[in-house]
């Protein structure tokens, strides 16, 4: 259907660039996210692809057509708002036709989408009924079937799970890329939400500051950030510190608590260097004081049911964050041998 | 189980005085003042008019057939009317603009707006009306201005007529129509423009279609307010218009007051606000708002 391309896209407030020449491309059906802290540009992002924001500098090209001057309502898109912004004086049957009344779609046919949309989320026979007399989640899925009965070349989405309670957010996540996947349309999803964007994304676009900071797949980005702030924002994770062993052949081998890692050769990182590497808190073992790994105590317990979390004190100083299924279990005040695998330990950069 | 239920059930139902004390001061307020004396003015119209005095002996229909066979009351009536219509229109067209700015315009804007709108209520009535003969008369300011620079030859008719009541009345009124226009702007999420315009709505269609039906209890009850006070209003109307165009209020008190007919003014004075209170219901019956209505 679309392949979406932003070129070198900029948004200037004054002295402020709340987007700083960002370059991506959306593929035809993918479902990409743009993750980052509020303020980051994501919704910024979001809304000059939309058109209610105007572009300061760069392209926005759907199909190769740049629709930076093209105004919001003949982009033909779909979007999902955070607040839902359903229609309060319409029903749910007016607020899904009001779309295909802008686009003189005959009477027959409206009503035939409006029903085939809203059994896609689970809402026939709520036709009749006014946004105020639904529930917040079913709000949520009228909102999602105004944006997508209109058959949009892409939909938008700006954190629409954000206000619905945490059960009901993980069922809408499941719900929402079943959808996604079943229509194919290609998508671009606004969240802070790091678990919702690994989740539902093919891939997610990390902003920090008005830039990219890293462009992957799910996988790529929690597994191998590119930097210190990627680490940190994307799930929970442990800094080790390391110490650059040796450089050969474009491997560096770097020797750290848990043993010797290896890592690509990097411009400006030569042996005898301190380096920080990332370490998740799943990727931790713990084993009875004695074992091979370095040497620790339980300093904190926290039981979640499917895991628990501890926080666990090297004896040679450092603190981790250690996440474990319930069959590996520790009291706190236990000694513990601390181990990883060499290569769960991920080199970020140069210690600061 | 039961006992469970009973700790949670309600204490045995008791008179709640609260409540009751506490609309009390506006109820007496309003059966002493206003429904007392509602049916003093029904009694009164129904009484036979007086010779000399203010209401004679006995009980009659006559001020009513009066009222009914005379053409000239029901074309002032009409004109009353007609007067309320126009000026509750003109505010609506006027005040809109200004409402959309004080509910979305800067908060700069908004706070200077705000003591403008709200300005001219801190001027009592009676001075402003005679304000506007200064301004409107044949030898005011606006003719005598319109004279010099030789735009016009002699003075226009804006005074002791229909159109300098109307001036004056959307002046005087403008805020009453403002103020609750800028509530339902306030609370109409803008969001909903964004969502239309997402969905393929001109800015304008988004405007009809979404944001106008949802300012519509604004709308309703500024309406109501302009269109009421218009009809009941007097200072300005009998500043303005004079001896030559009367509107009901003004004929009203020229009964009770000038010849001393109570039966009649009041028979007149009911039948302006029988007529009104009906054009009211029949508006909100019109406006009538399905999705206000519809809650579970």
């Amino acid at each position: 259907m679309t392949v979406v391309r932003i070129e070198s896209l900029s948004k200037v407030y004054g002295a402020v660039r709340a987007v700083d020449r960002i370059s991506v491309e959306i593929g035809d059906g993918e479902f990409i996210s743009l993750l980052g802290p509020s303020g980051c540009g994501k919704t910024t992002t979001l809304k000059m692809i939309a058109g209610f924001e105007e572009a300061s500098e760069g392209a926005i090209r759907f199909d190769g057509a740049d629709v930076v001057r093209v105004p919001a309502e003949k982009r033909d898109i779909g979007m999902v708002f955070q607040n839902y912004a359903l229609f309060p004086h319409m029903t749910v049957d007016q607020n899904l036709a009001f779309g295909l009344e802008m686009r003189r779609v005959p009477r027959a046919e409206m009503r035939s989408r409006i029903d085939r949309v809203l059994e896609m989320v689970q809402l026939s026979g709520f036709s009749g009924r006014y946004p105020s007399q639904l529930s917040g989640g079913q709000q949520q899925r009228v909102a999602l079937a105004r944006a997508l009965v209109i058959e949009p070349r892409i939909l938008l989405l700006d954190e629409p799970l954000a206000n619905l309670d945490a059960k009901l957010r993980e069922e809408m996540r499941v719900f929402i890329r079943d959808l996604q996947r079943r229509v194919g349309i290609t998508t671009v999803y606004v969240t802070h939400d790091q678990a919702e964007a690994m989740t539902m994304s093919d891939r997610v676009v990390v902003m920090f500051g008005g830039r990219i900071a890293q462009v992957g797949a799910p996988a790529d980005i929690y597994e191998r950030p590119q930097n210190l702030d990627v680490a940190r924002f994307v799930g929970q994770v442990n800094l080790v510190s390391g110490t650059v062993a040796s450089a050969d052949d474009g491997t560096l081998a770097i020797d750290t608590a848990f043993g010797r890692a290896a890592a690509p050769a990097r411009d400006g990182l030569h042996p005898g260097q301190a380096v920080t590497l990332s370490l998740r808190p799943e990727a931790i073992g713990l084993g009875a004081p004695g074992k091979a790994g370095a040497p620790g105590r339980v300093e904190a317990r926290y039981y979640s049911g499917s895991l628990i979390d501890y926080r666990v004190a090297l004896d040679g100083g450092e603190t981790l964050h250690v996440q474990s299924f319930p069959t590996v279990a520790f009291a706190e005040g236990d000694r513990v041998s601390v181990h990883a695998p060499a290569d769960r330990l991920w080199l970020i950069g140069a210690a600061q | 189980m039961s006992a469970a239920s009973a700790a949670v059930a309600p204490a045995p139902s008791r008179l709640r005085l609260g409540p009751l004390v506490l609309i009390a001061p506006a109820a007496i307020l309003l059966a002493v003042f206003l429904v007392i004396p509602y049916l003093n003015i029904l009694l009164m119209s129904f009484r036979a008019p007086g010779q000399g005095t203010p209401y004679g002996e006995g009980f009659t229909i006559a001020n009513y057939l009066r009222f009914f066979s005379d053409g000239f009351y029901i074309r002032q009536v009409a004109n009353t009317l007609w007067i309320g219509f126009l000026c509750t229109a003109i505010c609506l067209v006027v005040g809109f603009p200004v409402a959309w700015q004080l509910a979305r315009g800067s908060p700069r804007f908004r706070a200077i707006g705000y003591g403008l709108v709200l300005s001219p209520l801190l001027v009592g009535i009676v001075i402003r009306s005679y304000g506007w003969t200064i301004l409107l008369g044949n030898n005011g300011l606006i003719n005598r201005t319109l004279t010099n620079i030789g735009l016009i030859e002699g003075p226009l008719p804006l005074m002791y007529n229909a159109l300098g009541i109307v001036i004056a009345l959307v002046h005087v009124f403008l805020p009453f129509m403002i103020l609750p226009l800028m509530a339902a702007i306030q609370g109409v999420d803008p969001s909903l423009e964004t969502a239309a315009r997402s969905l393929g709505a001109s800015r304008l269609t988004a405007f009809r279609r979404v944001t106008l039906p949802l300012c519509m209890p604004g709308i309703q009850a500024g309406c109501i307010l302009v269109f009421v006070l218009s009809l009941s209003a007097y200072v300005t109307p009998s500043l303005i218009g004079g001896l030559r165009v009367k509107t009901m209020a003004v004929t009203v008190v020229d009964a009770l007051i000038d010849t001393f007919q109570w039966p009649w003014g009041s028979a007149l004075a009911l039948i302006l606000s029988v007529t009104g209170a009906l054009i009211v219901v029949l508006f909100a019956r019109l406006t009538r708002m399905k999705w206000k209505v519809a809650r579970t």
